[in-house]
């Protein structure tokens, strides 16, 4: 598996399908003697931004911080997650218990339920 | 029977899609300023639409992904922020456009002025796309929008010179004013190859679950309804040289491109041409804002879907609220919407190598379409109209703003 060509950027769906971003980075262990390892998958936060420019994430953390869920850390997914590499990623977690679906459900319920018509975030 | 509906349906939609306001607004401007010398620009646009368009369904119906998944798993997250920022402020551009296009239909309509406008007109819009669903914006608006043919009956009734037509389907090297025929060209390419059209189509296959089985039928509505659309603004071109040229009319509002309706069909025309604005630019506009929160949602992997409630796709329902509301406030400060329509369908033309370059790559990479992946002809003519598109954009846009 070539982790930058078919790892990296690619969509994530959890177990019932629901997408919940993209692999905005990998998290590698290096130990002194053993062969480097992939601990985890990195998503949104400041991930993506730290990718541009150090700069930018710097300023998505701090406007992370004002606004919306407060929060400006990245959600980790640990590799033992990952059910299956193919055209998307599918992880054996439920997408809405990471954290990845923070901003969704944050804008969902602050934004859009509060105007006419929007519908309800968690009616199935 | 269930496919022929389909087929009769896409090219519905790509009839009544291709037309809006930059379309008409560059093709009368064309007509006006040099009769058929431009028509070559049109024809040129509309072949790159047809192999672009085939190549976004053809795209969605073997990868199921979009082209925007596609550029951000293959480019990275870095090159696609900066797709992402170019092509959102052009769309954006384009939006504003395509409102200024449906505030003016009902302005002239109604007689009450066009900053007024703004606020219902965007508010219409967003309407739409919250309650709406995909097939009704889709077959809804498309249909609404064949009245635009009114525009190839108004050419054919002022009895146009073919022979000298058919001439200006080949390019002509401009005798005077070559600045300014460089920017009409630019615009005229701009207007035809309008990359929100790649994006809306390649979702839409996408919402429409296409599998590979649908390659036949795209390339039939490509091919078909990109070639109407094309005379559906040749028509445009033609009857503006016919009704401005000879009585030496620049056309610079949209007030006086109405006449182009009016001289062939005095009765009706007034209103045909004000309809036709009307649903065109609304179909653009949803289309428009639509490719925008596409973009945004399949970038970032975000759920997304016009058939669900906005709650469920939460980003993406906010992602088109805010950009619609913001396109409003340039018609209330009180732009002038012809410029803006100029301007945009020329950085269109300048910001295409931007967005398909990188589907060009795409449309070659067997991993994600095996068999299915473009030959050297589809290839080489959309690299060949981008490189000229580009190359009259780089040179004429600098010069129309010195000069202008």
């Amino acid at each position: 598996m070539d982790l930058v060509r078919d790892v990296l950027d690619k969509k994530l769906i959890d177990r019932e399908n629901c997408p919940m971003g993209r692999v905005d980075g990998l998290v590698m262990h290096v130990g002194e003697r053993s062969q480097p390892t992939i601990t985890h998958i990195e998503i949104g936060g400041t991930t993506p931004w730290m990718r541009l420019h150090p700069a930018i994430a710097r300023l998505a953390a701090r406007l992370a911080r004002m606004w919306g869920p407060k929060r400006g850390e990245p959600v980790k997914i640990p590799w033992s997650r990952v059910m299956t590499v193919g055209k998307d990623i599918k992880l054996d977690v439920r997408a809405k218990d990471t954290g990845a679906l923070d901003w969704e459900i944050w804008i969902a319920r602050h934004i859009i339920e509060r105007i006419p018509g929007g519908g309800h975030e968690e009616e199935e | 029977m269930k496919k022929v509906m389909e087929i009769t349906l896409g090219i519905v939609t790509a009839v009544g899609g291709f037309l809006e306001m930059g379309s008409v607004a560059t093709a009368a401007q064309a007509g006006a300023a040099f009769g058929y010398d431009l028509l070559w620009a049109i024809l040129l646009g509309t072949l790159c639409l047809i192999f672009l368009v085939e190549m976004s369904g053809r795209f969605s119906a073997v990868s199921k992904h979009t082209i925007v998944d596609g550029m951000r798993e293959r480019f990275g997250f870095p090159f696609f922020a900066i797709v992402l920022i170019g092509i959102t402020v052009v769309l954006f551009i384009v939006l504003v456009a395509e409102l200024a296009g449906i505030g003016l239909s009902v302005q002239i309509l109604t007689g009450i002025g066009f900053p007024w406008w703004a606020i219902p007109v965007s508010l219409a819009v967003w309407f739409l796309m919250w309650k709406g669903t995909f097939s009704l914006i889709e077959n809804g608006v498309s249909v609404l929008g064949l009245v635009t043919i009114c525009f190839i009956v108004a050419a054919v009734k002022l009895h146009p010179d073919w022979g000298s037509a058919a001439h200006g389907l080949l390019p002509t090297f401009p005798g005077d004013q070559k600045a300014k025929y460089g920017f009409i060209a630019v615009s005229i390419l701009g207007a035809s190859v309008s990359p929100h059209l790649m994006y809306f189509y390649c979702s839409g296959a996408i919402e429409d679950k296409w599998d590979e089985s649908y390659i036949p039928i795209n390339r039939v509505i490509a091919g078909l309804g990109m070639t109407f659309g094309g005379v559906l603004s040749m028509g445009v071109l033609i009857a503006a040289a016919l009704a401005f040229r000879p009585n030496g009319i620049d056309v610079q509002t949209f007030e006086q491109t109405a006449l182009l309706m009016t001289t062939a069909l005095p009765k009706w025309g007034f209103f045909l041409f004000a309809a036709s604005m009307l649903f065109a630019c609304l179909g653009a506009a949803l289309e428009t804002s639509l490719a925008i929160a596409y973009f945004f949602a399949q970038g970032f992997g975000w759920n997304w879907s016009e058939n669900l409630a906005p709650s469920k796709n939460a980003r993406f329902a906010f992602t088109y609220t805010v950009i619609i509301l913001l396109a409003a406030v340039p018609l209330l400060l009180g732009i002038d919407p012809f410029q803006v329509t100029m301007m945009s369908m020329a950085l269109t033309s300048a910001t295409l190598p931007l967005a398909i370059v990188p589907f060009l790559f795409l449309m070659n990479d067997p991993i994600y379409l095996g068999k299915y992946r473009n030959g050297w002809l589809s290839n080489s003519v959309v690299a060949i109209v981008i490189l000229i598109s580009f190359v009259l954009a780089v040179i004429s846009i600098p010069l129309e703003i010195i000069g202008g």
